[in-house]
This record gives structure tokens, C-alpha cells and sequence, in this order.
């Protein structure tokens, strides 16, 4: 009974919200239009709840896993034959997606909360909320997905449901461009996953975690195929977590609200990316397999270019969606380096950051009205100092500056890579973590000290305490994220439940770092320091930005995000889509449609023209016809 | 029951040639009960499948069967299994979206209903029908009142070309399925045209592979310009922009079913040599369907033409289902046909309120719609998405069901398939929706309001409801189709083991599979 009740609980946790985004979109003439963000807020708050009960009904029974519950979505011929297809719709409740599960609505829920204050009054308020709660619902969808398939099409409604918020605004062309190009960048991605998914389904012959893991236990006929399945399966990945080539999307998709932002692109969307690849490790990790290898180095490279990016980036959203792909190439890194405890641990903890930097990003917005060039800021520090203060603890955290919780996720990540003797994504990830400090540091004395710099920055007003709350909550956790025992749970979970979970104390958690690997957390500490001074040299009280002097065309190519954006569009779009298509077209209407259908239309004037020579109406003529016709017909019927 | 739902809009047409044509509305009303009720019958028939009991052939349900032309063993014998259940709800409800749909024409209103009521009937009978005679002429039944509605009621410049057009290649599309059904029957040598009857005699007397290797391709090329097979589709996006709305959802909609469905029905079971031999050539003719109008659809700016592609290429995806000759394939093959019917009734409906309301179909001069039509526009939308495979929509089960289907004989293919699945078809839906419901209102569209008047509104959702239903649980087609399709393929297998489980013997990884040899 009580079993039955938790089990159906993961079920009312993932329908919860997509009930309240059918009622918001259905029940508009009976006042649901109104209560849109109450009835949306009380959506993610109750699934908030129910994962709540969940995780800890797993972590006091002390079960790896909840029982799987699922029912047949669609079933094609007999089960045991050969040619049948079975897809299950099921939930996983294990520590893994519980915890990503509490991530998800817990972000997802102050974030929510504070889209009722930067919204209010805009005219589509109540689509905003369907759309969130359809949002939400998706990606729940994929979290709790027991097999590839459910979560390949709670994958597509996420890129769907991203495509409806970024484009919430889609009167203005660059936001109807900007979130149709995210989404199609996504279906790049998901055609790569999908075909994965083919390719695992016809070696392993199914579709579901468990029954794979299984099977990949056995002697099997994978290893072959298993580095080109397992890349199949990062390009959906790449698509959503905006890996290197499909990075382009992520910083376009800023044309969203400052909230949809703040849930897309940090907390939820970009991190099922790097979900995914934990979740189907252990068929990337898979004896023989060379995928992980490859992802890492795309992980890293993504790391850097992200970070370089953003440091010549003047627009305050524009910083951060950088900066996040910079983060995600980390997580990506560390999957890459056989650590996905260290990629689940920082996106964790980076969800947390991420959404308060991105919040409080809002915040400023709204308090400059709508102004997002940082350049047009400054000495905000004073007037805004709620948003001063959450803002620069997200910005320490995401540094990871020691003791706030990126310190400590980054450094996971830093001494797994030393571990498994990767000493490139080592270099790569202490160079970017200095280049994160740089970049974030520049964003923050540009900002927060220094002088007004246009006159919306002198009388900027503090958002409403409805904004305000949500950032100084995700303070708490960004500051002490480190202690949770967030990384012992995942460890304990990604070493199949054999390891001790929660045998450290506090105290020993809050110097783990320097005991477990002091070489990583050495040189993050120096890379730290070494960013922070450049920073302050160049930007302490700077009225204009002295790097582009200094560094010339790397400085315009950095701003000009390296030209990814116009190779895509003036090469690579051009010669592979418009060129095939015009070809297409021509040959459509000029050789099909014109030579061969004129052709045969040609061919039937000229028939009927002949026939009309037969009916000339003489007498004699129709009664040859008829003669010559029966004749014909008797010798068919007599001569056989 | 079947029967019923037959003759039902056939006898009201029939009625409504004695009604005097001033009486337009009550014409209108006539036509909406008998298409409305029909609709109902079908979705009785649908739902009472499971438990009816079998009609004497002991494979088909609700099966009625009386003798037509003895001489030549042909009767009107009508029965639906698995396989055309959904097709007959589908065809029935998008007759009835259609006739609503029909407030647009203006005059001639009673030669109008006549000829929708009369390929409402026979689209019915044609996808009922268990004799092949009766099968061919029920389809003609249906195929002449739309070159007549195209001819007369026609819309744009273009209308006397498209008619021409479209009457001439069906009709020689018609004429060589024809030919290849007469062959059928002649080769076959059970002296019937009655499909339980061949069916039953080919499993004793298996026609001779050089017969079969030469009636499979004359019902593929006439089937295939029925559907517009690659490369015989030239006349769909013209003929459909031009054509009255009713018509083109009913066309594009159910009727261009009719092609594919004969391949299922009568060339899978009655020719399966052939089938095997030819399936290659098809699977490699659909990449012409779905790759190549994928990226003529790209190219087009209206909006009539971009669903005509749209269409077209997505009937690439049944055939690739049907040339798997599997029971995965196949079955996912049935599902986009349904699928696909609601679909396309549903975006040539919208498309044709649009033209009506806004006085254009080119993309470039419209611009901002979900503002100024936030139903419409909505509606507009996820058929869009729906057109580019959008789950949660019976479109996406049933393409996912076709790439798992084929994906073993024809892991290239699918391949290709798959990028223009989820790529080529978003690029242009996404294309459309920005330069449609996106972006700034221009001025002629700054006075466009949408229609309050509920009816008007009907059936779209009546089409939007069948889409959402069955993509989010697709188990409600899928349980009946699969024993249809099994039964079709049982003579394509015969041995019923070709090629076991990979997982249980895994012998080959398919990536390095060559290409089945057609």
C-alpha cells in the first residue's frame, strides 16, 4: 500500500505540471488566465514535494533504487518473436535522477516565483506560465526516463518548450530567429542520438537502462560498434549541453526573457546534456570504446573557446550564456575523464550558482530598464545591494573561490582528470578556470564599481521583494553547496551502490579537496589568483575597455565569438541545405515538372489530334471502325 | 455497418439531386448530418472492432459480402481488419472536418456537396472494400468529383493547368493500376476479384515469379502517381494550392491513401516475390520523396505549395515502412498513413482559412498571425510541429515506428531518412512559422480578425484531437494494426524466420551491412 503510494508519487511529480500548463492553456475563459503563475507555482511546488518525500523515502530505506514502474506505450507483434518492438513509458527513481529531480523543480520553483514579478504585466503572462509548466514537465520527463526512447521524446519536447520560451517574445525578429535556430541546432543534435539509439536497440535489441546494462554485462557483440554508438548518443548531448560545433544556439537563446534564461540555460535544459551522458554511462565507458576520450577533448575545447568568448563580450546576459557553455564543457570534460561524479557534482552545484547569476543578471536589467550593455553600468553596488551581494557570492562560487561550492565541484573535476592521467584536459581546465575568474571579475567591477556610466545607471531602483527572495535563497545553497554530501551520494551511486556514502564529517568535507588531491586544488587556488589580478589591473575603475588596444585581432575575434556564427551561415548552411535545395527546386520545375511533364502532355495532344482525324464524321469511316472492330474481336475469341 | 456508412452520404447526394438549389443552406445542413453521422458510425466501428466477431472469411470484421457480376466473380464484398479500421475513422472524420470546412464555397453550393458527399463515399468504400473490381471503381468514384471541384471551384491563376494536370496524371496513374489489377486477376487464375478468395488460392497456387516481377511494377508506378511516388509528385503541390479547401483535405488527406493502401493490401500479400525483389527500389525511390521534396519544400514561399511538398515527402516515410516488408514497418507504415491524413487535412484546412481571410498564400506578404489569430495561429502551430515530428503527435509513433522497422535492411537509408525527418522538416515548418506566426504584424494583415463563431473552429479541433490522442498513446492504433499487418505479411515470410533477433544470435552489427540486393 505505502510501496504503491511512493511509486504512483514519481508519477504525480512528472504529471503535475503538465496538468497545470493544460489547465492554464484550456481553462483561459474560466479564470485560469489569471491565476497562470499560482496555479504554475503550485505545480513545481508540489513536484518539489513529492521528490522531496522520495529521496528521502530511498535515502532512509537505504534501497538503491525504487521499483521501476512502467506501462507499454506501444507494442508491435508477439513479445519473445523476432521483428517485435516494445516501448515502455517508465520512471527511474534511483539517487541519480532523484537528486537531479530536486535540482530541477527546486531551481525550477524560485525561479518561477520570481518570473511573477519580472513579468507582471506583460500580455502574455498566462502563456508564459503553460509554456514554463510544459517546460518543466519535459524535462522531469527525461530525468525520470527508464529507457532511451522515453527520453529521446521528453528530449524533443524540452527542445520544443525551449523553442516556445525563447521565442516568448516573438514579435521581435531576433527572438523568432533566435529560438528557431535553437531548436534546429538541436535537431542536428537529436539526429545523432536518435540513430544511437537505433544503433543500440539492433545490437543490444532494447531500448530500456536496466535490460541494457544487463546485456552489456554479458558477452555481446557491442565493442565493435560501441565508440560509434557512443558518439551517436554525445550528439544528442552536444545538441542540448551546446558542445562544440553546436555551441551557436545557447548565446542566441538569450533573446528570452532573463528568467527563461536563468532555467533553460543553467539549471535544466543545458544540464540533460550531461545528465544523459551519467545516465548511459556505462555504455560509453564500455570496454574498447574510445568514445569517452573523444568527449573529453570536445568537453575541453568547448571549455576554453567558451571562456575566451566571454571575455570580450559587453552584454551582461551574453557573459553568462558563455560562460555557462564554458561550465558545460567541464562537466563534459569530466565525463570524458571517466568522473561523472564530478560532472553531476558541478552541474549541481553550478545550477544553484548559475541560476542566481542569471536572477540577479534579471535583476539588474530590470533595475537599469532593460539596458544589458555592462558598459552602460557601473557602480551599481550601492544602489542595487541586495542584488550586490547575491550577485557577487554566485560570482565567488562560480570562480571557485575556496569554500563556496564551486571550489569544491570544480576541483572534483580538476583531480579526476589528474587521476585518470589526463594531463591535457588538466591544462585546459586550470587555464579556463583562470580565464572564468578574468572574465567574471570584469563583469563585476564593471557593474558593481566604478562610476555611472550612463544615466539609467544613476537612479537604478531594487526589484521587488518577489525577485528578491528567490536570489537571496540561492545564495545559500551557492555558498554552502560544497557541504552537502552531493558528491557522496553520486559517488556512491556511480560505484553501484558498494561504496560507503556518509562516513565524512562537515569538517573533513571543508578541506577534502587539499587532502584528497592537493595538486588540483593548488593550482585552481593559483589559476583563481592569477585571473583575479589581471581583472583587477585592467578593470578596476576602467571607463572604457582597455583589452581590445592591447590584444589587437584576437581581442575582435574573440568578440566576434571566434566567427563560428558567420562560417555557419555563410559557408556551411549555404553549401549543404540552400545549395541542394535550389538544385532540387531547379530540377523540380524544369526538368520534372517542365521537359517530362509537358512532355507527356505533349504526347497526348498529339494522340488527340490523331484521334480527332478518326472522327471525321463520315458515315462510311465509323462503319469500317465497327466492322474491322468486331472482326478483331472474333478472331481474339475464335483463334484461341 | 459498414454498408451503412457507405451509402449514407452516396444516398444523400442521391436526395439532394432532387432538392432545388436555392435551398443552399438546407443542402448544407443535409450534408453535415450525413457526414457527421457517418463520422460517428466509423468511430463505433472503431471502437466495437476488438470485440466484434468475425465475419465468415474468419479474418475480417463487420464483413458483408454479396454477389455484383457473378460471370467475373465480382461482388460487393466489404470487411475491415487491423489494418483499415483507422483508416476508415480517419477518412470519415476528415469528411466531416471537410464539409464543415466547406462554408468558403459560394456558388454552385448543390453540384458542390453532391460531388463532396459522393467522394466521401467512396473514399469509404474504397478503403473497405475486399474486391479488387469494387476497390478500383469506388476509388474512381472518389477521384472524379475532384478533378470537376478543381475545375470549377478552383482557386488562383493557375487552376485550368492544375486541373489539367492532375487529370491526366491520375487517370494514367489510375489506368496502369488498373491494368496491373486486371493482369492480377488474370494471372492469378482463381477467376475472382474477390481479395479473401485470391488470397486463399495464392497460399495453395503461388503465381510464377516472372508473372509477379511483371504486374509488382505496374501497380507501383499507378499506385505510386497516386500517391506521388518520386518522380511522379509534380502534380500534388500544384494541384492541392489550386483546388477548393474541402477538396484538398479530402485529396491530400485520405484519397492519396488509396495507393498506398492497395500496395499493403492487395501487391504485399498477392505478389511477395516481387515485393522482396522490388523492395529495394522502393526504399531508395522514397530518399526521392523524402530527401529531394524535403529540400524542394525548403525553397517554396507558398504557403499551399510548402504543405503540397511537405506531403509529398512525408509520404516517403510509409513507403519506406511498407519496403522494410516487416511487421514493424509496416505497421508504423499504417500509422503515419492515419497520422498523416489528419495531418494534412488539418494544415490544408488552416492554410485555406488563411487564404480566405488574409487574401494571400505567400508567405512573405503575412507575417504575426498568432497575434491577430491567437486560435488559428495556435492550431496552425502544432500542426506545424507535427509536420516536423513533433512527439507527442501520432506522427512522431509513427515515423520512430518506421526508422526501427527499416533501420536493419536499410541502415542508409534510414539514415538519410532521419536527417530530413528531424533537420530538413523542421528548417522548413520552422520557416514557416517564423515568417507566418512570427515576427511583426505587416499592415494588410493589421486588420485580420478571427472568426468567433464556434463551428468555424470545429473542425480543426475534431482534426487536432485523433493527432494528440493517438501520439499520446499510440496503443490504441497500434494493438489493431499489428495483427493486420502479420496477416498481410504472412506470405512475404512464409517460413516466418528470416532473420532472427540480433540479440539473440548476433551475427553481423548492421552499420557494416551492405544493402539488401533488390
Amino acid at each position: 500500500m505505502e510501496d504503491h503510494f511512493i511509486e504512483n508519487l514519481g508519477w504525480v511529480a512528472l504529471l503535475l505540471p503538465l496538468l497545470s500548463a493544460v489547465a492554464i492553456t484550456l481553462g483561459g475563459p474560466f479564470g485560469a488566465r489569471r491565476a497562470a503563475a499560482k496555479i504554475s507555482i503550485g505545480a513545481v511546488a508540489l513536484s518539489f514535494v513529492a521528490s522531496l518525500i522520495l529521496f528521502l523515502y530511498l535515502h532512509l530505506t537505504g534501497q538503491p533504487a525504487l521499483a521501476e514502474t512502467s506501462f507499454p506505450w506501444l507494442i508491435i507483434g508477439k513479445y519473445g518473436e523476432l521483428n517485435n518492438l516494445q516501448f515502455n513509458l517508465g520512471l527511474q527513481l534511483d539517487t541519480l535522477s532523484l537528486v537531479m529531480m530536486l535540482v530541477v523543480t527546486g531551481v525550477g520553483l524560485l525561479i518561477h516565483i520570481y518570473s511573477q514579478g519580472y513579468l507582471a504585466g506583460d500580455p502574455g503572462y498566462s502563456r508564459y506560465f503553460a509554456c514554463l509548466s510544459l517546460f518543466t514537465f519535459s524535462m522531469l520527463g527525461i530525468v525520470l526516463a527508464d529507457n532511451f526512447l522515453m527520453m529521446f521524446i521528453f528530449w524533443e519536447l524540452v527542445g520544443i518548450s525551449s523553442y516556445l520560451l525563447i521565442g516568448f517574445w516573438y514579435h521581435k525578429p531576433a527572438a523568432a530567429d533566435a529560438c528557431k535556430k535553437a531548436f534546429i541546432t538541436n535537431r542536428i543534435g537529436d539526429f545523432g542520438f536518435l540513430l544511437g539509439i537505433l544503433l543500440v536497440w539492433s545490437v543490444l535489441g532494447s531500448v530500456g537502462f536496466a535490460s541494457l546494462k544487463l546485456e552489456a554485462a554479458h558477452p555481446n557483440h557491442f565493442g565493435p560498434v560501441a565508440t560509434i554508438a557512443g558518439l551517436l548518443i554525445f550528439c544528442g548531448a552536444m545538441g542540448k549541453s551546446a558542445q562544440f560545433p553546436l555551441h551557436v544556439w545557447l548565446p542566441d537563446a538569450m533573446e528570452g526573457p532573463t528568467p527563461v534564461s536563468a532555467l533553460i540555460h543553467a539549471a535544466t535544459m543545458v544540464a540533460a546534456g550531461v545528465y544523459m551522458l551519467c545516465r548511459v554511462y556505462f555504455l560509453l565507458s564500455f570496454p574498447g570504446s574510445q568514445a569517452l576520450e573523444i568527449i573529453g577533448w570536445i568537453g575541453g575545447f568547448t571549455a576554453l573557446l567558451a571562456a575566451l568568448i566571454a571575455v570580450q563580450q559587453n552584454d551582461i546576459k551574453r557573459i553568462l550564456a558563455y560562460s555557462t557553455l564554458s561550465q558545460l564543457g567541464y562537466m563534459v570534460m569530466a565525463v570524458g575523464s571517466h568522473g561523472p561524479t564530478a560532472a553531476m557534482y558541478h552541474l549541481t552545484t553550478h545550477a544553484f550558482f548559475k541560476a542566481l547569476l542569471f536572477l540577479g543578471a534579471g535583476a539588474v536589467i530590470h533595475a537599469m530598464h532593460h539596458e544589458q550593455d555592462i558598459w552602460q553600468m557601473g557602480g551599481l553596488r550601492k544602489k542595487l545591494p541586495v542584488t550586490f551581494w547575491t550577485f557577487l557570492t554566485g560570482t565567488l562560487a562560480l570562480c571557485g573561490v575556496p569554500f563556496f561550492s564551486g571550489f569544491y565541484s570544480k576541483d572534483s573535476i580538476l583531480a579526476q582528470a589528474l587521476k585518470n592521467g589526463s594531463y591535457g584536459l588538466f591544462i585546459i581546465g586550470v587555464l579556463v578556470a583562470a580565464l572564468t575568474t578574468f572574465y567574471m571579475a570584469r563583469l563585476a567591477l564593471v557593474v558593481f564599481w566604478g562610476s555611472a556610466r550612463s544615466s539609467a545607471a544613476e537612479h537604478p531602483h531594487e526589484a521587488p521583494g518577489v525577485m528578491l527572495w528567490p536570489l537571496r535563497i540561492l545564495a545559500v545553497p551557492s555558498v554552502i553547496g560544497g557541504l552537502l554530501f552531493i558528491e557522496a551520494t553520486f559517488e556512491h551511486f556511480f560505484a553501484g551502490g558498494h561504496g560507503e556514502a556518509g562516513t565524512i564529517t562537515w569538517a573533513e568535507q571543508l578541506l577534502e579537496p587539499l587532502n584528497a588531491s592537493p595538486a588540483a586544488a593548488l593550482s585552481g587556488i593559483f589559476a583563481i589568483m592569477v585571473g583575479g589580478a589581471f581583472a583587477g589591473a585592467l578593470y578596476w575603475k576602467a571607463a572604457s575597455d582597455p583589452l581590445p588596444l592591447r590584444l589587437g585581432w584576437f581581442a575582435r575575434a574573440m568578440r566576434n565569438r571566434f566567427y563560428f556564427d558567420e562560417l555557419y551561415e555563410r559557408v556551411l548552411i549555404p553549401a549543404t541545405h540552400e545549395l541542394w535545395s535550389r538544385i532540387a527546386q531547379a530540377i523540380d520545375r524544369w526538368i520534372i515538372g517542365g521537359l517530362a511533364v509537358r512532355g507527356a502532355s505533349g504526347a497526348t495532344e498529339f494522340a488527340g489530334r490523331a484521334l480527332r482525324l478518326v472522327q471525321s464524321g463520315s458515315l462510311q469511316t465509323y462503319a469500317f471502325l465497327l466492322v474491322a472492330g468486331v472482326a478483331a474481336v472474333i478472331y481474339c475469341l475464335l483463334a484461341r | 455497418m459498414l454498408t451503412y456508412l457507405i451509402f449514407l452520404p452516396l444516398l444523400t447526394a442521391v436526395i439532394l439531386c432532387f432538392v432545388p438549389r436555392n435551398y443552399a443552406f438546407l443542402m448544407r445542413l443535409a450534408s453535415l448530418a450525413a457526414t457527421g453521422v457517418t463520422m460517428l458510425l466509423a468511430l463505433a466501428v472503431f471502437l466495437r472492432f476488438d470485440s466484434a466477431p468475425l465475419g465468415p472469411s474468419s479474418a475480417y470484421k463487420f464483413e458483408q459480402q454479396l454477389n455484383w457480376i457473378r460471370s467475373l466473380g465480382i461482388s460487393y464484398h466489404v470487411g475491415v481488419d487491423g489494418v483499415n479500421v483507422g483508416l476508415v475513422l480517419m477518412g470519415a472524420i476528415v469528411a466531416f472536418a471537410a464539409t464543415c470546412c466547406a462554408w468558403e464555397i459560394r456558388n454552385r453550393e448543390k453540384e458542390f456537396y453532391i460531388l463532396l458527399l459522393i467522394m466521401t463515399g467512396g473514399i469509404l468504400c474504397a478503403f473497405a472494400s475486399l474486391d479488387l473490381f469494387l476497390f478500383y471503381f469506388a476509388h474512381e468514384l472518389a477521384l472524379v468529383p475532384t478533378f470537376i471541384m478543381i475545375g470549377v471551384w478552383g482557386r488562383g491563376v493557375d487552376k485550368n493547368l492544375a486541373t489539367f494536370q492532375i487529370t491526366l496524371y491520375l487517370s494514367i496513374g489510375a489506368l496502369v493500376a488498373l491494368a496491373g489489377l486486371i493482369a492480377l486477376y488474370l494471372r492469378a487464375g482463381a477467376q475472382s476479384f474477390d481479395l479473401v478468395t485470391l488470397t486463399q488460392y495464392a497460399a495453395v497456387h503461388p503465381m510464377a515469379v516472372r508473372d509477379q516481377n511483371f504486374i509488382f511494377p505496374l501497380l507501383l508506378v499507378g499506385f505510386g502517381i497516386l500517391i506521388s511516388l518520386w518522380p511522379f509528385h509534380t502534380w500534388a503541390p500544384l494541384g492541392y494550392g489550386s483546388a477548393p479547401t474541402p477538396t484538398a483535405m479530402l485529396h491530400a488527406g485520405v484519397l492519396k491513401k488509396f495507393g498506398l493502401y492497395g500496395l499493403i493490401r492487395i501487391a504485399l500479400p498477392l505478389l511477395p516475390h516481387a515485393a522482396q525483389a522490388w523492395a529495394g527500389t522502393i526504399a531508395w525511390l522514397c530518399l526521392g520523396n523524402i530527401v529531394y521534396c524535403g529540400f524542394v519544400a525548403m525553397r517554396q514561399r507558398d504557403l499551399n505549395w510548402l504543405i503540397g511538398y511537405s506531403s509529398v515527402a512525408h509520404m516517403g516515410f510509409i513507403f519506406l515502412g511498407i519496403a522494410s516488408l516487416n511487421i514493424i514497418g509496416v505497421t508504423g507504415a499504417v500509422l503515419v498513413m492515419i497520422a498523416h491524413g489528419f495531418l494534412a487535412a488539418l494544415t490544408f484546412g488552416l492554410a485555406g482559412y488563411l487564404q480566405h481571410t488574409t487574401g494571400t498564400s505567400d508567405m512573405d506578404k503575412m507575417g504575426g498571425l498568432l497575434r491577430r489569430l491567437p486560435f488559428l495561429g495556435g492550431a496552425l502551430l502544432l500542426a506545424l510541429f507535427a509536420g516536423c515530428g513533433l512527439p507527442g503527435f501520432a506522427n512522431f509513433a509513427g515515423e520512430v515506428t518506421v526508422f526501427f522497422g527499416a533501420w536493419k535492411q536499410f541502415p542508409l537509408i534510414t539514415v538519410l531518412a532521419v536527417w530530413a525527418a528531424l533537420v530538413i522538416g523542421a528548417v522548413y515548418m520552422l520557416r514557416a512559422i517564423r515568417s507566418l506566426l512570427h515576427g511583426p504584424v505587416p499592415e494588410r494583415c493589421a486588420q485580420t480578425v478571427e472568426d468567433s463563431w464556434p463551428l468555424r473552429k470545429l473542425p480543426y479541433v475534431l482534426l487536432l484531437v485523433p493527432l494528440l490522442v493517438f501520439g499520446v498513446y499510440p496503443r490504441l492504433l497500434t494493438d489493431k494494426i499489428w495483427p493486420g499487418a502479420e496477416t498481410v505479411l504472412a506470405s512475404v515470410h512464409p517460413s516466418e524466420q528470416p532473420s532472427p533477433m540480433p540479440a539473440v544470435t548476433p551475427k553481423s552489427t548492421p552499420i557494416h551491412r551492405a544493402e539488401a540486393k533488390p
